[in-house]
C-alpha cells in the first residue's frame, strides 16, 4: 500500500503542468532523435546535459527519461520505413518490418511496434513500481565488496560478453576508464594524468565524450565513408491492424515482454539479445502460412515481438540505474551523470533520500508511455517527413548541436579541441569495430568501482580475502566467471560436436 | 569474416594506437604516489591496472592483426574507400569553431562550422550545386539553426555562451 501512495505522490508531482510539459517535449524530441538517422538518444541526452545548471532536478529527469523512450518508439519507424539498417536495438525489427512494408504493410508493421512499445513499456514500468523498492532495501545491506563485483560483472557484460570480439570490447572499457583517471582522485584528492592544465583537474566531462564518440564521430563518419549511400524508403501505408494481426500480435508482445523484462534488471545491458531471442521464440513458434511469411512478405510476429522485448528492457534497466546506480547501457550511464550533475548520486538510499524525485520519475514513465503511444500512432506521418531532411544538412546540424552540448558545460573552448580529437577516436574505433559502450559505461562506472575497491581492501584491512569472504561478493565472483567462461566453453563443445 | 590483406598495417597501427596509450598511462603511473594506507590499494593502483591491461590488449590486437586480421569485423575492410577531401571540409570546420567560438561568437562560429560541413558532406555525396548562391542559401540555414539555439540557451535557460556582443542576443 505504501508503494502505491508514494506513486500516486509520484503523479501528483509529475502531473504539474510545468513537469507535463517536459514530459511531452522529452517524448517528442526523443521520437524525432530516433527517426533520425545520426543521433540516439545517449548523445541527445548529453548534449542537452548542460540544462542540469538550470531546471529542476525532477523537471529535467522527466524530460531526459521521455527522450529515453521517445528515441525507441521512434527508432522502430526508421528500421521498418528505411532500407538501410538502424542501431542493433532496432535491426531485428528491420528484418521483418522492411519486408512487411515492402509488400505494402508498412501501416500494420508500424502499429504494431507502437502498440507492443506501449504494452511492453507498461507492464515494464508496473514491474519497475513493485520490484524497485525491495530491490531497493535489499541492496541497503550490500556492502563495497559487493558492490565492486556487480560492477566488476557490469564492466564484464558490457565488454567482454556482449561484443563481437573480446579483445577489442576489453579495450574500449579500459579505455574508458583511463578517461575516468584523470583528475583529482576521489579518496586521496591525488592529481592524476592532468599534466599541469588545470581544466583537466576536474576530470574530463562525460557530455565531451559521449557527444565526441557518438555525434561528432557519426558525421565525420558519414563524410569519410557513407557519402555515396543512398537510402531508399518505403512507401507508408494507412496505420492499421486487421483482426488477424491482433490475434497474431498479442501473444507476441506478451511473451517478448517476459523475454526482455529480466534482461533489464541484471547489469548485462544491451537490447540485442532479448530483441535476437524474441525473434527467435516468435519465429520458432509460427505455424503455417504465418511461419511461411518470416523472410519472404515479412510476418507481423517478427516485429511485434523485438519492438516489444526492446522496451520492457529498456524499461527495466532503470531497476539497476535507480537502486543500484549501477548504469547497464551507454543511455543509462549518461542519465547516471545527469544525476550526478545534482549531486544525487543512485543507488539503494535514492528512494529514501530523494524519494519525490523517484516517485515523479516512475510516475512519469506510464504518462510518457501514454503521450508516446498518441505520439507515435496518429502523428506517425508528422515524424516521416523527417526522414526527407538532406543528410549534410543533418550532419552539420548535428555539430550544432554537439557545440552547444559541449561549451555549455564548461565554457571552455579548449573542450571544443578536445571534442574534435575524441570524434577522430570515435571514426578509428567505428572503422575497426571497437564497441562504444564499454567506454562510456567505463569512464562513468570506473572512479565509482574504484572507490568501491579501495573501501572494500580497507575492510578487508588490506587483504584481498574480504571478497570471498562475504558469501553475496563470491556468488558475483562465480557469475563473472560464468559469463567469461560459459559461452567460450559453448562455442567449444559445439565445434566439436560438429563434424570435421 | 576475414579481412584482406592489405589493412592488416591500418590494424597493426591501431595496436600500436593502443600500447602507446598503455604506455603513456604506465608512465604517468610512475609519477602517482602509492599512499595505499590501511587499505593496501593507493591511488595509484588502478593506473597501473589499466595501463598493463591496455599493453596486454595491444598485444592481442597486434598479433591479430598479423595472422588473419581483426575476428569477427562487422565493417568489411575493402568497402568504400575514405573521401578525405569531405572530412578535411568538416574538420576545418570544426576547428574553426574550436579557434573562433570566443572572437565571432557562437551563431557566427556555428554557422561557419555549419557551412563548411555541409561542403564536406555535399561533396562526399558527389554533388555538383556549390556556386555562390548554394553558399548563401547553407549559410542563412546554418544561422537559422544556430541563433535559435543560441537564444534558447542564452535567454531562456541562462546558459552561458559567447556571443558577438553583450546583448545576449547576437
Amino acid at each position: 500500500m505504501d508503494i502505491f501512495n508514494q506513486l500516486l505522490q509520484g503523479f501528483a508531482t509529475a502531473a504539474t503542468p510545468i513537469n507535463l510539459i517536459w514530459c511531452f517535449v522529452g517524448c517528442a524530441l526523443g521520437t524525432a532523435i530516433g527517426v533520425l538517422p545520426g543521433i540516439g538518444p545517449a548523445v541527445a541526452v548529453a548534449m542537452l546535459l548542460p540544462i542540469t545548471v538550470k531546471v529542476e532536478a525532477t523537471a529535467s529527469m522527466i524530460f531526459f527519461a521521455g527522450i529515453y523512450y521517445g528515441a525507441m518508439y521512434g527508432g522502430s519507424t526508421t528500421s521498418i520505413l528505411l532500407n538501410t539498417p538502424g542501431e542493433t536495438a532496432s535491426m531485428v525489427t528491420a528484418m521483418e518490418g522492411n519486408k512487411m512494408a515492402k509488400s505494402g504493410r508498412a501501416g500494420a508493421a508500424l502499429a504494431t511496434a507502437a502498440i507492443g512499445s506501449f504494452i511492453a513499456g507498461t507492464i515494464a514500468t508496473v514491474l519497475v513500481t513493485l520490484f524497485a523498492p525491495i530491490v531497493a532495501e535489499l541492496a541497503v545491506k550490500l556492502g563495497p565488496p559487493e558492490y565492486f563485483m556487480l560492477m566488476l560483472l557490469a564492466f564484464t557484460t558490457v565488454s567482454a560478453v556482449l561484443g563481437k570480439s573480446t579483445v577489442r570490447g576489453m579495450t574500449a572499457l579500459f579505455i574508458g576508464l583511463a578517461a575516468g583517471l584523470v583528475g583529482l582522485d576521489q579518496i586521496s584528492a591525488q592529481a592524476r594524468y592532468t599534466g599541469g592544465v588545470p581544466e583537466l583537474l576536474d576530470g574530463i566531462e562525460i557530455v565531451l565524450v559521449a557527444v565526441g564518440l557518438f555525434a561528432v564521430a557519426e558525421a565525420l563518419y558519414a563524410v569519410l565513408y557513407e557519402g555515396r549511400i543512398v537510402d531508399t524508403q518505403n512507401k507508408l501505408s494507412k496505420v492499421h491492424m486487421t483482426k488477424r494481426d491482433w490475434r497474431r500480435s498479442w501473444p507476441a508482445w506478451l511473451r517478448a515482454t517476459a523475454i526482455g523484462a529480466p534482461f533489464g534488471c541484471i547489469p548485462a545491458g544491451g537490447t540485442e539479445i532479448p530483441t535476437f531471442l524474441s525473434y527467435a521464440v516468435e519465429k520458432k513458434l509460427a505455424k503455417g502460412e504465418d511461419k511461411a511469411e518470416f523472410g519472404t512478405q515479412g510476418a507481423i510476429e517478427g516485429v511485434a515481438g523485438p519492438e516489444a522485448a526492446n522496451n520492457a528492457t529498456v524499461t527495466m534497466a532503470m531497476i539497476p540505474l535507480l537502486t543500484l546506480g549501477i548504469p547497464t547501457s551507454n543511455t543509462t550511464a549518461i542519465l547516471l551523470g545527469a544525476f550526478q550533475n545534482y549531486g544525487i548520486q543512485p543507488g539503494p538510499q535514492l528512494f529514501t533520500t530523494s524519494s519525490s524525485l523517484v516517485w515523479a520519475l516512475i510516475a512519469s514513465l506510464y504518462i510518457g508511455n501514454v503521450m508516446l503511444l498518441v505520439l507515435n500512432l496518429p502523428m506517425v506521418g508528422l515524424w516521416v517527413k523527417l526522414l526527407k531532411i538532406p543528410k549534410p544538412y543533418l550532419y552539420a546540424g548535428i555539430l550544432i548541436f554537439a557545440t552547444v552540448g559541449v561549451y555549455g558545460m564548461r565554457q571552455s573552448a579548449f573542450d571544443l579541441f578536445l571534442l574534435y580529437g575524441i570524434g577522430v577516436l570515435g571514426v578509428v574505433m567505428r572503422r575497426f569495430d571497437f564497441p562504444t559502450a564499454p567506454v562510456v559505461v567505463g569512464m562513468i562506472l570506473g572512479p565509482l568501482a574504484e572507490a568501491q575497491l579501495r573501501n572494500a581492501m580497507s575492510i578487508g584491512e588490506g587483504s584481498a580475502m574480504v571478497f570471498i569472504q562475504r558469501p553475496v561478493s563470491l556468488i558475483l565472483i562465480v557469475v563473472v566467471l560464468a559469463v567469461l567462461v560459459l559461452p567460450r566453453l559453448a562455442r567449444f563443445w559445439v565445434n566439436r560436436a560438429r563434424p570435421a | 569474416m576475414t579481412p584482406s590483406k592489405n589493412t592488416y598495417p591500418l590494424q597493426t597501427l591501431v595496436g600500436v594506437g593502443v600500447l602507446l596509450i598503455g604506455l603513456g598511462l604506465a608512465a604517468g603511473a610512475l609519477s602517482i604516489p602509492s599512499a595505499a594506507g590501511y587499505g593496501g590499494v593507493g591511488p595509484n593502483f588502478l593506473p597501473w591496472l589499466v595501463s598493463l591491461a591496455l599493453l596486454v590488449c595491444s598485444g592481442f590486437i597486434i598479433w591479430e592483426s598479423r595472422s588473419g586480421g581483426f575476428r569477427a569485423m562487422d565493417n568489411a575492410p575493402g568497402g568504400p574507400a575514405p573521401y578525405w577531401a569531405g572530412f578535411a571540409w568538416m574538420s576545418a570546420g570544426l576547428l574553426a569553431n574550436a579557434a573562433l567560438i570566443t572572437t565571432i561568437g557562437f551563431i557566427f562560429s556555428c554557422t561557419l562550422c555549419f557551412v563548411l560541413a555541409v561542403q564536406g558532406l555535399k561533396s562526399a555525396e558527389g554533388r555538383t550545386d556549390r556556386g555562390p548562391a548554394v553558399w548563401l542559401k547553407d549559410t542563412l540555414i546554418g544561422m537559422a539553426i544556430a541563433a535559435p539555439v543560441f537564444w534558447m540557451f542564452t535567454q531562456f535557460l541562462a546558459i552561458n555562451l559567447p556571443g558577438l556582443t553583450s546583448t545576449g542576443w547576437l
